[in-house]
């Protein structure tokens, strides 16, 4: 059963050996060639779980990866709510911002840091969808991590977010430094009501 | 309303007429661009010998006198300096004579518009690209109506991308559509390919496609193309899912190619999106795109005194106000 869509692949719902798994399937493209689609396909899905694996070992709470395959990835099935649709606690966030310090720390990035892309469960939050993770020492990378939180929360409870940052990372001063850098050359930054 | 609009930004002098949303008159005289590129004193040279002679040819094509004109569009940026100049200060010439309104317009929005409306699409994802601008918007209405950036290319533009890998294969002019006739029959060369969520870039891929000449012409632009226009389909593709959008269009000079268009069509197929662009030179600078733009502005009750009307060679797209 699909439940959900992106640009890259889709999520399904399936049963394996018995119990609930989420496949991330990155299927064909038909507007690019094969031969570069497959190549993208198979190496985007061994980057995603190499990612996720590495990021499991640095302490990061992601969720389990059971099996890859060329071009889909079989992943324990969470309980829980994507922070996007639920009430955003303090907690949720310190937790937010030290998860992402353990990654950054590992110099590695996820591209996609939202309320949508982290689940509130029993055990604690999980954080998803690492399809545009990276590996890289870049502090610029690392900062629009946090800009993009940043983006989607209210202030009071990005606060919560940055100062558990801080405290768990080992470059947070250059980190939040490029992040201030960016707000001021932001795309959206001014705007006249000129025709 | 019987509307004017002139566009100078870059190569084009182009002035075209509208009224009521109906084209009546497209007329452009383009610079022609030597090994050198564009220097934008010549250019803006150029448009100065041709903003006359072009005016008058699209009253003429339109059927009508100076002194049917209502209203008055002109770009106000982006674009080069120089160039900008001529087509503001025509514009202006032309109010004070005929003491009619004037209104700057975003060139950017000019091409998203014309394509948009004459498509029949009320709230499309739009990848406008050109050789100075790629970019992936969306109208949204907040803190006014403009068109919202979502993705757009790091460094430069997907036809100038073209375009210098063409001078460096030595092609004829016009370049971008000479890299499209090459491409055919090609066999695809692995190219770096560059993505990052709604954004991209492009030198890394002008660079590596360089350094591998002197192999085929024919796979070397085959393989630009593939890898450039896949990292469009790619972004715009996420646009769609993102915004939930259940409409696509392509505009500005790179839409005239059938390879991007083909890849788009399926693309949007795919999610049943409605997919729009519209033919040919419409796609190119030109004056019809500003003069519709124009007309919806006036309308709107929007002017700009003459006297403060100015150009800004990098006037955002999303700092225009849209109607």
């Amino acid at each position: 059963m699909m439940i959900g869509e992106g640009a890259e692949a889709r999520i399904y719902l399936e049963r394996m050996f018995g119990t609930e798994v989420i496949v991330k399937l990155r299927g064909r493209k038909a507007y690019r060639i094969r031969e570069m689609d497959e190549t993208m396909r198979r190496r985007r899905t061994r980057k995603e779980a190499g990612i996720m694996l590495a990021a499991a070992k640095a302490g990061v709470p992601v969720p389990e990866i059971i099996a890859v395959g060329t071009f889909s990835m079989y992943m324990e099935k969470l309980d829980g709510t994507l922070l996007k649709d639920t009430r955003i606690t303090a907690r949720h966030m310190a937790s937010a911002g030290s998860a992402l310090a353990l990654l950054h720390s590992s110099n590695m990035v996820h591209g996609d840091y939202t309320p949508a892309n982290i689940m509130s469960t029993k055990q604690g939050i999980r954080i998803i969808d690492f399809g545009l993770a990276d590996t890289t020492m870049d502090v610029e990378q690392k900062a629009v991590d946090l800009l993009l939180m940043k983006r989607a929360v209210s202030r009071t409870t990005y606060a919560s977010f940055e100062s558990a940052y801080a405290k768990n990372s080992r470059n947070a001063g250059d980190v939040l430094r490029q992040l201030a850098e960016l707000e001021r050359r932001g795309r959206y930054q001014t705007r006249t009501m000129m025709g | 309303m019987l509307v004017i609009g002139i566009e100078s930004s870059a190569h084009t002098f182009g002035a075209g007429i509208v009224d009521d949303g109906k084209i009546l008159a497209s007329e452009k005289e383009m610079f022609k661009i030597g090994t050198t590129g564009m220097i934008p004193a010549e250019v803006a040279e150029f448009h100065v010998n041709n903003a006359a002679d072009v005016i008058s040819r699209a009253l003429e094509r339109a059927g009508i006198g100076y002194r049917d004109i209502e209203g008055i569009g002109y770009t106000r940026g982006p674009g080069l300096g120089p160039c900008l100049q001529v087509g503001c200060l025509s514009a202006k010439t032309l109010a004070k004579k005929l003491n009619v309104k004037i209104v700057p317009v975003n060139h950017g929005v000019g091409h998203i518009e014309v394509t948009r409306i004459s498509a029949g699409l009320k709230d499309p994802i739009a990848l406008y690209v050109s050789g100075g601008n790629s970019q992936i918007l969306k109208i949204s209405d907040k803190p006014f109506r403009h068109y919202r950036v979502l993705g757009e290319t790091f460094d430069i533009g997907v036809g100038n991308m073209l375009d210098s890998f063409a001078r460096e294969l030595k092609l004829t002019p016009s370049w971008g559509s000479t890299v499209e006739k090459s491409a055919l029959g090609g066999k695809y060369i692995e190219m770096p390919y560059s993505v990052k969520g709604m954004d991209f870039s492009f030198t890394g891929l002008l660079t590596k496609a360089t350094s591998l000449i002197p192999e085929k012409k024919e796979d070397l632009c085959f393989s630009l193309q593939e890898a450039a226009f896949s990292m469009l389909a790619e972004t715009a593709e996420r646009a769609i899912l993102l915004t939930n959008s259940q409409e696509l269009c392509v505009c500005g000079g790179v839409a005239q190619n059938t390879r991007l268009k083909e890849m788009l069509g399926l693309m949007a197929k795919e999610h049943g999106v409605r997919f729009g662009f519209v033919e040919g030179a419409l796609n190119a600078d030109n004056g019809a795109m500003i003069a519709m733009v124009a007309e919806r502005m006036l309308r709107n009750g929007f002017s700009v005194p003459v006297n403060e009307c100015r150009t800004e060679q990098r006037y955002r797209v999303d700092r225009a106000r849209v109607f």
